[in-house]
């Protein structure tokens, strides 16, 4: 249910903001500031009109990309966007060269069909020669790249002809767009949504698994140029504000970021296009404040910044949260090897008493005093056991000693299992024991006491703890144990 | 738009630069030769191990290690600037293995992240100088390079005799290194190719020869770097070596074929260039991968015309 | 249910060349309906390759493949698939839920969103192989057994009448495997086809009621019990086709290489 609202709450934002863009454009005076801080308080005033262009298109890319960049990323086609994207330079200049003049619906028309052949021109390389697909998208990449190149500097050295703000293709400058390209960015963020969501069972299928995707009747092939076509249009639309040479980092680092954060489609998408959203917009605003500074760049170290953020931070895919988890689970494990050094102390004493002295349990661990201490100290802390005034016995509490039989209990089962299901010898079962003890769940253990018809004695002939001794306290186990 | 084309004069685009403009010919056309030559050895065997990628993404992340051993040498040396390239190129493929191990995302969409933002950062900095007056480094340059400028670098002298331009010497020294280090460790870089578990079985160290790799490329990225800019680097790393492994499958007659290509692309290109009054790096990629798409054509003409015809069905032996 | 008489898979002449290298040949067979068939063979002998080919995964060189009387294209939809585990990334962004939900899509119009009634379908399906549970776990967090009755809770999903199963026992634990065994048999019960891809020659006469030797050739296709005897093992496993192989490969030496 939920799925179905969130892409109807773009269309409905992305139709917002192009209003908003276009609906008071109170015209105000050409000022001359000089510091950074006047004009960044110019940005938030929002009076400039080419600033609101600047700031809705980058609005808008950052929506358009972020979104297509999805399906780029779980796709595995990022390079193939960073080819396309290289690839539509010289269409760039040829629909320059159309009329002389920076056209952007001569230019979309020209690049897009650029962009469309590169693409094509990796698959033909692909299925017809030995090449990998790196090289066939590093080919493509370069020889296009290059023929963009030789045709901008053929028109910058051309008499005549209205060149302005064609050199800003490459690095991109968020301050050159016009209301022409604020009209074709809200329209090809308009179709990447809707097209998105329209079809995103065939996309989500075709991506996550072609080839069952043929067998219920979707057509891969179909949704693939159909996304070739989206992420040309994106791409293109995106080059005044980006550039060239770094559109593609718009389409796959906030993707990436989103695809950090979460486990389903629907989120990741509504994700990347707020990441491309803040970052197109941060951008656009750091650009404009440092005035000369090119925006594709801004842009993409924000999201950078985003992205890196993700990367360690993210709760559950995060850097820091492996390591905490990773951390907690050392800590526990060493927690319980001590319950369980506790326990087999107390076995040892064949459970008359309750307390255990210090020394004893150093001494069962081989560890010196300080040490044991220590970690007393952490059980102490999780309510485990208590220590006595004096510091020298100490016990357990009732949730230590069920923690601790539980501990016992696994090793034991486990060691009994592998003996008599798995023919192990009694002298090998120990150290597989100590590995899999912390990790066996109530359902495992449950499985296990029945199969093994709830035996009372180990592989060593020692007592296995069961459900009486652990409800019951040291006290109950007594009895049983003698 | 065919009239916007200059007009075709032989005597201007292929007359002049051989008597005339011959001192200022020679030099382009040479660097332009010694940079796909080293290049494309290199490429060679990125191609073999599947990372051209890899090429593309050190070629561009050079930038901001060139930037910052500038800021924090406050020079252009040779040595500084092989320093800043050097740490780039470790940066890079250091960043790009650890977001791809830590985490859920692929090796190519970690190569797309770490390569872009480094480039970023390295056009954000170089562009603050800019405005800072501390130095002019032209964005074009970084894209395009300046080849272009070699002939009018002065002639380094030695024992009273006028060697050449320095950066052109500079290649020649690099690619000569590049030509001995392919010849003499011909059999470990192959082997290390190949098959990793292998050489490893042999006792050659694919690890290190992976970083020896590496570490060649970013000298012979950075030394070119200035000559045809980033992004032609890449062309350069690639075209060649993909010309040749079109033609070839044995590898020392790949090294052949991509010196062959290097020198037939830079005359061409240098040509070109002259005629249409453009980038000179990119005229003589846009004829590499020319030579590229004709040997492509003629080596698989019949299988691109099988593709892309209606299908026709192929005949399997019956037993 | 068009065609009741006409047999679930009917395959002419089957064959199949990899980048030039012919991997099938000659594949002629016709399966009646309500068996479940095992695809035997050793490595390499094509046995993917016949189901992708069926399937229309693989464009074949020459012969044809009937579903129901009717080419695939057309009866797609009485068609369930269950491809190898490994040919998804299972860091794909989605949960057990959409998965199975995939298994639905056939039966929707282009661009129509899965009902109640396919969700309904679809836990039934989770429910048959107790996956239940975890239908709001991500497909990564996983068990590999896991994985792999999810995938069969999707190709449930697709209420198909013919199913194919790429190797549906590799690498799972034993529990999954009786699961599937027991999922195969209630299929069959309900009239099912049922072809699988299996490894295991020990497994393979308690599983099956026929049995498809292949490699690269059928060498035999009928009932269990006739099928599997040493002769035929012998030359599905032991003799190599070498002869046929270079000669076909000669073949293919006009082209450049």
């Amino acid at each position: 249910m939920r799925r179905r609202t969130f892409p109807a709450a773009l269309v409905v934002m992305v139709l917002l903001l192009v209003f908003a863009a276009t609906a008071h454009a109170a015209r105000v005076s050409e000022l001359t500031e000089s510091t950074a801080t006047e004009r960044a308080i110019r940005f938030f005033s929002f009076q400039d009109p080419s600033l609101r262009y600047a700031l809705g298109g980058s609005i808008l890319l950052g929506i358009s990309c972020g979104m297509m960049g999805v399906f780029l990323v779980v796709r595995r086609l990022s390079l193939m966007s960073d080819a396309l994207s290289h690839a539509v330079l010289p269409g760039v200049a040829f629909g320059y060269l159309w009329n002389m003049t920076r056209d952007p619906v001569a230019i979309f028309i020209g690049a897009t069909l650029c962009g469309l052949l590169g693409a094509g021109l990796v698959q033909a390389i692909r299925s017809t020669t030995r090449q990998k697909e790196d090289a066939a998208l590093g080919f493509v990449l370069s020889a296009f790249f290059a023929t963009g190149v030789c045709l901008m500097t053929m028109i910058q050295n051309m008499p005549g002809g209205n060149k302005g703000g064609l050199d800003k293709f490459m690095f991109g400058q968020a301050a050159a767009l016009g209301p022409t390209d604020l009209i074709l960015l809200a329209v090809v963020t308009f179709l990447v949504v809707g097209m998105i969501f329209v079809f995103y069972k065939e996309m989500t299928v075709t991506s996550f698994d072609n080839a069952f995707a043929r067998t219920v009747g979707i057509r891969p092939q179909v949704f693939h140029y159909l996304l070739m076509l989206l992420l040309a249009f994106a791409v293109v639309s995106a080059l005044q504000a980006v550039g060239v040479v770094l559109v593609s980092a718009m389409l796959v680092i906030p993707a990436c970021a989103a695809f950090v954060l979460s486990d389903r489609l629907g989120p990741m998408l509504l994700l990347a296009a707020c990441f491309g959203m803040t970052t197109g917009s941060t951008g656009a605003f750091f650009s404009y404040v440092g005035r000369d500074l090119p925006t594709g760049p801004l842009m993409v170290l924000s999201a950078s910044t985003v992205f890196t953020a993700a990367l360690f931070f993210a709760p559950r895919h995060g850097i820091l949260a492996k390591i905490l988890r990773h951390a907690n689970r050392s800590r526990r494990i060493k927690r319980e090897n001590a319950l369980k050094a506790i326990y087999r102390v107390l076995e040892d004493g064949d459970f008359r008493t309750e307390h255990i002295s210090l020394n004893d349990y150093a001494n069962s661990r081989r560890q010196p005093p300080g040490e044991s201490r220590r970690s007393l100290g952490a059980l102490s802390r999780k309510g485990l056991v208590v220590l006595a005034p004096n510091d020298d016995t100490f016990s357990l509490t009732p949730a230590g000693w069920r923690r601790a039989c539980e501990i016992v209990r696994n090793h034991r089962l486990w060691e009994l299992y592998l003996t008599r299901a798995a023919h192990f010898a009694v002298d090998h079962v120990h150290e597989d024991a100590e590995q899999i003890e912390h990790m066996l769940g109530e359902d495992t253990v449950h499985k296990l006491e029945s199969f093994l018809n709830h035996a009372r004695r180990d592989p060593h002939g020692r007592l296995i703890p069961g459900r009486e001794d652990i409800e019951g306290g040291i006290s109950r186990t007594k009895p049983t144990a003698a | 738009m065919i009239t916007m084309l200059p007009s075709f004069d032989l005597q201007r685009v292929f007359i002049e630069p051989w008597t005339t403009g011959f001192p200022i010919t020679i030099w382009i056309v040479v660097m332009g030769i010694l940079v796909g030559t080293a290049c494309g050895w290199v490429g060679n065997y990125l191609l073999l191990r599947g990372m051209v990628l890899i090429g593309d993404a050190i070629s561009h992340s050079i930038l901001p290690g060139l930037v910052i051993a500038f800021v924090v040498f406050n020079s252009t040396h040779t040595i500084a600037m092989f320093a800043g390239a050097l740490a780039a190129g470790v940066t890079t493929i250091t960043l790009i293995e650890f977001i791809h191990k830590r985490s859920r995302i692929k090796v190519d969409a970690a190569i797309c992240i770490v390569f872009t933002t480094l480039f970023a950062f390295g056009v954000v900095i170089t562009q603050m100088l800019n405005t800072g007056g501390a130095v002019h480094i032209d964005a074009e340059c970084i894209l395009y390079g300046e080849i272009a400028f070699v002939a009018l670098e002065p002639p380094v002298h030695l024992a009273g005799m006028a060697l050449g331009p320095a950066s052109v010497l500079r290649m020649a020294v690099i690619s000569l290194v590049s030509l001995l280090v392919v010849m003499i460790f011909y059999k470990e870089l192959l082997i290390t190719s190949f098959d990793a578990a292998l050489s490893k079985s042999m006792g050659i160290r694919a690890n290190v020869w992976h970083y020896g790799l590496m570490l060649a490329l970013s000298l012979i990225v950075v030394s070119a770097f200035e000559a045809v800019g980033a992004i032609m680097v890449v062309a350069m790393l690639i075209v060649p070596p993909m010309f040749a492994a079109q033609l070839s499958r044995r590898l020392p007659i790949r090294f052949l074929l991509t010196f062959l290509h290097s020198c037939a692309s830079a005359l061409l290109g240098y040509h070109l260039s002259v005629w249409l009054d453009c980038s000179v790096a990119g005229a003589m990629v846009v004829m590499g991968s020319l030579l590229y798409v004709i040997a492509w054509g003629m080596t698989s003409g019949s299988r691109i015309i099988k593709r892309w015809a209606p299908h026709q069905q192929e005949i399997v032996p019956q037993s | 249910m068009s065609d009741s008489s006409a047999p679930p898979l009917e395959v002419h002449d089957l064959s199949v060349a990899y980048h030039q290298k012919p991997v099938l040949y000659g594949i002629d067979l016709s399966v009646p309906a309500g068996q479940l068939v095992g695809i035997i063979g050793p490595n390499g002998a094509g046995k993917s390759t016949f189901i992708k080919a069926v399937l229309g995964l693989l464009r074949p060189s020459t012969g044809w493949v009937k579903i129901f009387g009717d080419s695939y294209e057309k009866n797609c939809r009485r068609v369930g698939y269950v491809p190898q585990r490994e040919s998804v990334d299972w860091d794909f962004p989605v949960n057990v839920m959409d998965v199975v939900l995939m298994g639905r899509y056939g039966h929707l119009r282009l661009a129509q969103r899965p009902t109640a009634r396919d969700r309904e379908i679809a836990r039934e399906c989770l429910e048959k192989v107790q996956m239940l549970p975890l239908a709001n776990r991500q497909i990564g967090d996983l068990s590999g057994g896991q994985q792999q009755r999810v995938f069969l809770a999707r190709a449930l999903a697709q209420e198909s009448d013919i199913y194919f199963m790429d190797e549906p026992f590799a690498g799972v634990d034993a529990a999954t495997e009786a699961a599937i065994v027991e999922l195969l048999r209630e299929l069959k019960q309900h009239g099912k086809t049922v072809m699988v891809v299996h490894h295991d020659l020990t497994t393979a006469t308690t599983y099956f009621d026929m049995l498809m030797l292949l490699n690269m050739r059928l060498t035999a296709f009928g009932p269990t019990a006739q099928v599997f005897n040493p002769d035929l093992l012998q030359k599905t496993y032991g003799g190599r086709l070498t002869i046929l192989t270079e000669a076909a490969s000669m073949r293919h030496q006009d082209s450049p290489p």
